[in-house]
């Protein structure tokens, strides 16, 4: 996929128009917790562990579109990280390592709708 | 013509052309990145080079591709001038002391950043062209965490996700304090260009307990209790012996920060979190009025935030849902809008934080006092699930989320946003003059007051998001020249910004007076004379 088609695509996804629910905050759906042992570095967390500490603060909260469930190309995924989009910042691989990007674009391609998200 | 004129006279005037030896420096036809005054392709070239020899080729970026993701930013740059030209990515002291001795030997500058997300202030974006990015974010250790004197010693590249995730499955009973950023940002960063959060721990750098820096030479300094060998209070005791140096190097470039002791607050029994709604726009005096005494007493000793309506729709709702493209946001409207979702023109948060005892001892006069100032004082009891209580009850202990970034789709597609951040004594008739100021001039370039004070113990930043669709090139052009309106204009009037976006630093530091600039150069000058350390940060060359 060229860069212009990956920008079209990202600019087609819809933005949300309006809180759907009056719910906001609180953790994101739940994931296996990231065990960091004191003096060491993150280790490589898993997609689910990244949509949920990452993405899913705004992705599918009334902040940002919803993005499982739409079987995004995992290029565009990966493309938009990287770069951002309006108003989602750009992930730096410091943030999202090479490695985790691989395995959530992916996933985040073929991964089911949530029903608890909402915003879109 | 002294040594400061002289390099800042060299400003911006950097070589272009990297791409024409095929070295991907993020240049290109239609916008080269320009290096560093004065530095040659071989410089560069021959430092990247050194770089990839310490860290490993994997985390060093120099191509327009890898280097993208540290120039994405919100702030008003139509000239696309705050533009890095690499970045290095170093996991270890050691390493950073290896890129400082390359750098100070090619002569090429670095920009450091921990966790990058100074959103609104420049992102990873440095102050002036042909800087590589220090990204920290690699460095992610938690060292210590101590339960008993509510202290932890970090590494710059922890997030507050991860110094949170630590202490709830150790289950340390101590809370973090965030800016509204929190998951994606970091205690150090945060700290280190003196951020606030908003429980009673929320003016961060006031609980900031001792540093270790790499200086511009590449040796390695500890302030406070942190160079006494067998010393066990570097956590405890802020002050050390002689001149207090962490405020150096805070707001600065004359170290890279590569450890941070802080102090954490103990959960208390009881955490009891109320809003003050008032109804009209011209109630600002009286809120500030009603406040300062409880903050000053510390009868309530968290940081406030006083949101007005236009800020807080602006998280949740874009503004054409508010009025039509194009009209100006006037007040009927927003106080419409509010009023539908539970909200007055001036909504403040605070919280009481004890056990049943003392918060019911306090909670009467405070009551009592707000109530004068015409303001319906609410709980959880009257609020319920209300998204907005519901953001600023996790903020105000410690809680994490990413709500207001609903901000930057306030106008089109967003993704503009620069934060003006202006101070003043925490007196009403100041808000009151700020508020009218703010507003005549947002709206003179057509742009929106959404704002929000912060209640600091005696201060208040007057927090004034600027809020612009930044696809639409005649509204950043405007959100640009808007911008230095604010700087200049409020300067005019004796307050100036308590931080600044790399937009806006030089600007922002001439009016802190040439005597102070002078300072800080001549000590920038002699810890760092070949001017490696993130040039142009708060003005300094
Ligand atoms: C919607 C929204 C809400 C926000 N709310 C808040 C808020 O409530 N409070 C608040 O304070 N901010 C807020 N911000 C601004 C900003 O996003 C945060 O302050 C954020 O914490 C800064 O980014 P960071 O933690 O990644 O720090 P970084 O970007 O890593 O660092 C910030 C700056 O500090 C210096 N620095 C960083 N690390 C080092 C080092 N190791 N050595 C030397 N110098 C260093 C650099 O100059 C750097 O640019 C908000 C932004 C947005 C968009």
């Amino acid at each position: 996929m060229t860069r212009s088609m990956l920008i079209m695509l990202a600019a087609a996804l819809p933005l949300p128009a309006m809180p759907a629910l009056a719910q906001q905050g609180g953790a994101p759906a739940v994931a296996t917790p990231v065990h960091q042992a004191l003096g060491q570095v993150l280790p490589k967390r898993s997609p689910e562990q990244v949509y949920a500490k990452v993405c899913g603060y705004c992705h599918g909260r009334n902040v940002g579109p919803i993005i499982l469930g739409r079987g995004l190309p995992a290029e565009a995924v990966h493309y938009i990280v990287r770069h951002g989009q309006n108003a989602m910042p750009a992930f730096r691989p410091t943030e999202i390592t090479p490695a985790e990007l691989d395995a959530l674009s992916p996933w985040v391609s073929q991964s089911p709708a949530r029903k608890e998200e909402h915003g879109q | 013509m002294s040594l400061d004129l002289d390099r800042r006279g060299l400003l911006g005037a950097g070589l272009a052309g990297a791409a024409s030896i095929g070295l991907g420096t993020g240049a290109s036809a239609a916008s080269p990145a320009p290096l560093a005054p004065g530095r040659s392709m071989a410089d560069f070239a021959g430092a990247m080079k050194a770089f990839r020899g310490v860290v490993g080729a994997e985390w060093v970026f120099g191509d327009e591709e890898a280097v993208a993701p540290y120039d994405k930013a919100y702030i008003p740059d139509p000239a696309h001038r705050y533009k890095p030209v690499g970045a290095v990515c170093p996991q270890s002291l050691e390493e950073v002391q290896a890129i400082v001795r390359i750098a100070n030997q090619y002569r090429q500058p670095l920009w450091t950043v921990s966790t990058g997300k100074n959103m609104g202030y420049g992102m990873t974006s440095p102050a002036t062209p042909g800087q590589v990015v220090l990204d920290l974010k690699r460095m992610n250790r938690i060292l210590e965490v101590d339960a008993e004197l509510g202290t932890c010693l970090l590494e710059p590249g922890v997030t507050y996700q991860q110094l949170k995730d630590y202490l709830d499955e150790n289950r340390i009973p101590l809370w973090i304090d965030v800016p509204t950023v929190g998951p994606i940002a970091s205690p150090v960063g945060n700290t280190l260009d003196r951020g606030v959060g908003y429980t009673p721990y929320g003016e961060h750098f006031m609980f900031q307990c001792g540093m270790e820096v790499v200086l511009p030479s590449g040796e390695v300094m500890r302030t406070g209790m942190g160079s006494i060998k067998g010393s066990t209070a570097w956590q405890a005791f802020k002050w050390g012996y002689g001149p207090y140096l962490d405020g150096l190097f805070t707001q600065s470039n004359f170290g890279i920060v590569t450890k941070m002791g802080l102090w954490l607050m103990p959960r208390p029994p009881v955490y009891k979190p109320f809003m003050v709604r008032h109804g009209e726009m011209a109630d600002v005096p009286r809120i500030i009025e009603a406040m300062r005494p409880l903050r000053v007493s510390n009868l309530v000793a968290n940081c406030n935030l006083m949101m007005s309506a236009s800020y807080q729709l602006a998280m949740f709702k874009r503004r054409n849902e508010i009025v039509p493209d194009g009209a100006p946001l006037d007040d009927a409207s927003v106080k419409k809008a509010a009023k539908a979702n539970g909200l007055g023109m001036w909504n403040t948060y605070f919280a009481l934080y004890g056990t049943d005892e003392t918060i019911a001892g306090v909670e009467p006069i405070i009551r009592a006092s707000l109530s004068a100032s015409g303001g319906e004082v609410l709980t959880a009891a009257e609020m319920g699930d209300n998204p907005w209580f519901h953001h600023h009850q996790t903020l105000m202990q410690g809680g994490l989320n990413l709500d207001e970034i609903g901000l930057l789709r306030w106008r089109g597609s967003g993704g503009g946003l620069a934060w003006f951040a202006p101070v003043a004594a925490a007196r009403g008739v100041e808000a009151e003059r700020q508020t009218a100021l703010a507003r005549q001039i947002v709206e003179s370039h057509g742009f929106d007051y959404t704002a929000a004070y912060a209640i600091g113990w005696r201060d208040l930043h007057h927090i004034i998001a600027l809020l612009f669709d930044k696809a639409d090139a005649a509204e950043h052009a405007r959100a640009d020249a808007c911008y230095k309106d604010l700087v200049v204009r409020f300067g005019a009037q004796g307050w100036a910004s308590y931080r600044t976006g790399v937009n806006s630093m030089d600007l922002v530091a001439r009016q802190y007076g040439e005597v102070n600039r002078r300072f800080n150069a001549t000590l920038k000058h002699a810890i760092d004379p070949n001017g490696i350390l993130s040039p142009g940060k708060s003005g300094i060359i």
